[in-house]
């Protein structure tokens, strides 16, 4: 039996072709099973913070990818092992050398105002929208140099070179394709079809009351058969965390994810018969909790600072106690969940439990020596303000630092006075942070690192201005090699490294939450959880 | 000069008056404003994920914040002018909309908080000082002072639990069901419905306050001479309280009505939150979050504009209750 998994998909090309063909007729397959299950009811779930826009192509912003996907496909999907799925490509087939990706695309899809979908719009999306305007779009698609569209299903994607990352930011979150006839001479920015959506997805866009929900309908004339089988979406905007537990307790509102239901209510709610949780979902995202240290300037300019404090955390210590067992502790510069990909490899200075007197030893080694009240350093810790767990974060780190004789003072401060100090002025000695590492390095990972990432101004990149020559030159290997066992030892190299240099000094692997009401089934079928699509979700009444 | 053209043209005096005002509260409002740390374009760049130093300097251009203040302030206020708040940052979309959108319900949870709050606050303030010193005088001023006393969203919570958990009366939040999207008749009954919960959280602490003064009010009344005088004419007691006490122990009550007015709109942010209502409380508290200026001035704006509005009412109000007062 042949593996179809990424890794395969980037190298013989035998494998990837068989791969391909039993992947269509998997999605064939699950497609017509879907329709034994009962079709109608509105399913209403919680969007949190309200939205900025409706515009996925401009945003990665978190609430836009829970309602964007239901509007907009991507061309890919991927199942929960991470392997590709078809979606608006029917079929695709990568050149054995890696430079030529064609994509084959479903028939008989049209826009939810009637117009046809086509290769155009596939051309148009990446070329013109996702890789000039899209947050990470000009990083995922950087190598693809032009799109042929030899017919109106057919898409030709050139590179430059290999692009191994690109195939998998290829779904309706990362990629979502949008229709050329409404965006094409205008100012993509200010197009009108950011505040109202026009995709090929399982729903159409029906309103947006600010403040209160956003509607969704079913899109009747969608292309998959039979699908989707909910007749309406609501998204919920419930500003209050402790409400938001009411109303799923009530049955008000079936579907919360992304810490919409804080940790501390969801072991309260997880006892209920009528309430589920879980972890799955979140394989695209990979958010990775972290510290961030300023490398230019006294304390943490000093290496053996930065070991010492990734060698005293208690990974296991926060995990438990803050946020109540959820998440994995940290054990390189990439998260785990990247091993299916081979390109996971734990390093040193991530112990499995913290190791306070080597810690002190080595500063001591250092020459940084405490003072008569047993001071080393003193310094000021920012916390990200998105909520009190951050803060018991910081609590913990300022009692667990005075071991190793680091005096730390907490500050919280609100989003935009945070994202100004830490990125725009760089006024800050370490900061406690979470990133995205998303399916990628290449997509989630360099941006932290790159020297070419040292953007002043341009929030979650390089902050700590970190340079390594060695490092850019991996990141660069890393990102067009084909070859999938090359490439892990490229990025094998690159964990060590940064192991030891601990630019940003990773604590652990997030586990977001998702909790459903046992009402709602199906609503994970596919690895990117709540920024899924929902098509194949159902109510049972 | 008949009573009626002298009201109209106090009202008229009055507005006139208001402009400075709300001009001066613009202008404040928009330098204080300014000593908030990043602006608008931090957040946008920050909740995208990632942005271009480019894209940001593009965005600060289009929102015309690379322009000295003197020259934003300029523009604001002939905007203003012409009636146009200009466009909210984070929302993409006109604020005089985005306002707009939101006034009526808060309108709505303003007007039944008040209305509550006032009615019962005169009614409970009334039977406590007829009953001074005795059992109901008791309850009601322990009713008062525990109810004043409780945080708002506490109080909001356990409403939640009691009402929309355990009873399953009322719906825990929102303003409507947006799984039903009644129409009609169906759905001024579903907004009253979610109206019931917020509204009662909200006048609670008003209504505390209502009847201390109230009650207090009525006590300083009847000790007064034309008390005695109405009581050696022989008038009943009923009459007394009721005709003479009563309508010079509001004044103060109506006062301190037009005085909250103006804070309810703002004031109701907890109790916005808690139970999701889209308010303008809400939408300021975010606007402050996000740095979206436009939109916030906006709101003040609104609100200095409902203030004034109110206080004028008040104003009039005064010389229907007690005809001694003037306008003028």
């Amino acid at each position: 039996m042949v593996r179809c998994t990424l890794k395969s998909l980037t190298s013989e090309s035998l494998v990837k072709k068989l791969c391909t063909a039993a992947l269509a007729i998997a999605a064939v397959a699950v497609s017509s099973q879907a329709i034994s299950q009962n079709a109608g009811g509105t399913l209403v779930m919680i969007a949190q913070p309200e939205p900025p826009s409706l515009a996925p192509y401009l945003s990665t912003s978190g609430p836009i990818g829970l309602v964007a996907p239901k509007i907009y496909n991507g061309l890919l999907d991927y199942d929960l092992d991470l392997n590709p799925v078809p979606e608006l490509a029917e079929s695709w087939e990568v050149s054995d050398d890696g430079l030529t990706v064609t994509f084959n695309l479903q028939e008989g899809v049209t826009w939810h105002d009637g117009e046809p979908f086509s290769s155009a719009d596939v051309q148009f999306t990446i070329m013109e929208v996702l890789k000039k305007f899209h947050p990470r779009g000009p990083n995922s698609f950087r190598e693809v140099s032009s799109i042929d569209t030899p017919d109106a299903l057919t898409a030709i994607f050139n590179l430059e070179r290999p692009a191994p990352y690109m195939m998998r930011a290829l779904s309706a979150y990362e990629s979502p394709i949008v229709p050329k006839h409404l965006l094409e001479g205008k100012d993509v920015r200010e197009a009108e079809l950011s505040g109202n959506p026009v995709g090929t997805g399982p729903f159409k866009f029906v309103e947006w009351k600010k403040g209160q929900y956003i509607r969704l309908d079913k899109n009747e004339n969608y292309w998959k058969e039979g699908l989707p089988l909910l007749d309406r979406i609501v998204a919920r905007i419930i500003p209050d965390a402790s409400t938001r537990t009411a109303a799923m307790e009530s049955g008000e509102v079936h579907y919360g994810a992304f810490g919409a239901i804080p940790n501390i209510d969801v072991i309260r709610l997880r006892e209920l018969d009528d309430i589920g949780v879980t972890t799955d979902g979140y394989a695209m995202i990979n958010p990775m909790a972290l510290i961030e240290f300023d490398t230019t300037q006294p304390p943490f300019d000093s290496k053996a600072m930065r070991q010492a404090i990734s060698m005293s955390v208690d990974r296991q210590f926060l995990i438990d106690n803050i946020w109540f067992g959820y998440g994995k502790p940290a054990t390189s510069a990439m998260t785990s969940n990247y091993e299916p990909l081979g390109l996971y490899t734990p390093t040193a200075n991530y112990p499995a439990s913290p190791d306070v007197a080597a810690a002190n030893a080595l500063l001591d080694e250092a020459g940084i020596k405490p003072d008569a009240d047993g001071v080393r350093a003193t310094a000021v810790i920012d916390l990200i303000p998105y909520g009190e767990d951050w803060r018991r974060l910081g609590e913990y780190m300022k009692q667990a630092m005075a071991e190793i004789g680091v005096k730390l003072e907490l500050r919280y401060e609100d989003v935009p006075t945070w994202l100004k100090r830490v990125y725009a002025d760089y006024d800050f000695s370490l900061n406690v942070n979470y990133f995205y590492q998303l399916p990628d390095p290449v997509i989630g990972v360099q941006r932290h690192y790159g020297t070419d990432q040292i953007r002043q101004g341009t929030p979650f990149v390089n902050s700590t201005r970190y340079s390594n020559p060695k490092v850019d030159e991996l990141l660069a290997a890393g990102a067009v090699e084909a070859d999938a066992d090359k490439r892990g030892e490229i990025y094998a190299e690159l964990q060590n490294i940064l192991a030891e240099d601990l630019p940003v000094v990773n604590l652990f692997e997030m586990e977001f939450l998702t909790v459903y009401n046992e009402k709602l089934k199906d609503h994970t079928p596919s690895a990117m959880g709540a920024y899924g699509s929902f098509d194949r979700a159902w109510l049972d009444n | 000069m008949s009573q009626a053209a002298q009201r109209s043209r106090y009202v008229l005096k009055r507005l006139l008056q208001a402009i400075p005002v709300v001009v001066a509260i613009v202008v404040v409002n928009f330098f204080l404003l300014q000593l908030a740390e990043g602006d608008a374009v931090d957040v946008l760049a920050g909740e995208a994920g990632s942005a271009t130093p480019e894209y940001m300097a593009q965005l600060r251009q289009k929102f015309g914040l690379d322009q000295p203040l003197i020259v934003q302030l300029g523009v604001y206020m002939k905007n203003m002018l012409t009636f146009d708040l200009g466009y909210s940052f984070r929302h993409d979309m006109p604020v005089a909309q985005l306002v707009l959108d939101r006034l009526m319900p808060t309108l709505l949870l303003m007007v039944s908080t008040i209305t509550l709050a006032v009615g019962f606050g005169i009614v409970l303030g009334l039977i406590a000082a007829s009953n001074l010193n005795n059992w109901k005088d008791n309850v009601i001023s322990v009713f008062a002072l525990v109810s004043y006393a409780t945080p708002l969203f506490w109080v909001g919570l356990m409403m939640i639990v009691v009402f929309s958990l355990k009873l399953r009366w009322f719906p825990t939040s929102g303003m409507e069901n947006v799984a039903m999207f009644y129409e009609g008749w169906d759905r001024i009954k579903d907004i009253a419905h979610h109206l019931v919960m917020p509204t009662l959280t909200l006048s609670l602490f008003y209504l505390a306050l209502y009847t201390r003064l109230m009650r207090a009010s009525m006590l300083e009344q009847a000790s007064m001479d034309y008390v005695t005088t109405a009581r050696a004419k022989g008038l009943t007691e009923r009459r007394i309280v009721f005709v003479h006490i009563l309508r010079n122990a509001l004044l103060p009550v109506v006062t301190m009505a037009g005085v909250q007015v103006g804070s309810l709109i703002g004031g109701s942010v907890i109790v916005e939150s808690v139970f999701a209502w889209p308010g303008l409380g809400m939408l300021a508290f975010e606007a402050l979050f996000s740095r979206d200026l436009n939109l916030l001035l906006g709101i003040f704006l609104l609100s200095a504009l409902l203030v004034v509005a109110i206080n004028l009412v008040v104003d009039l109000l005064y010389s229907f209750l007690d005809p001694r007062i003037e306008v003028g």
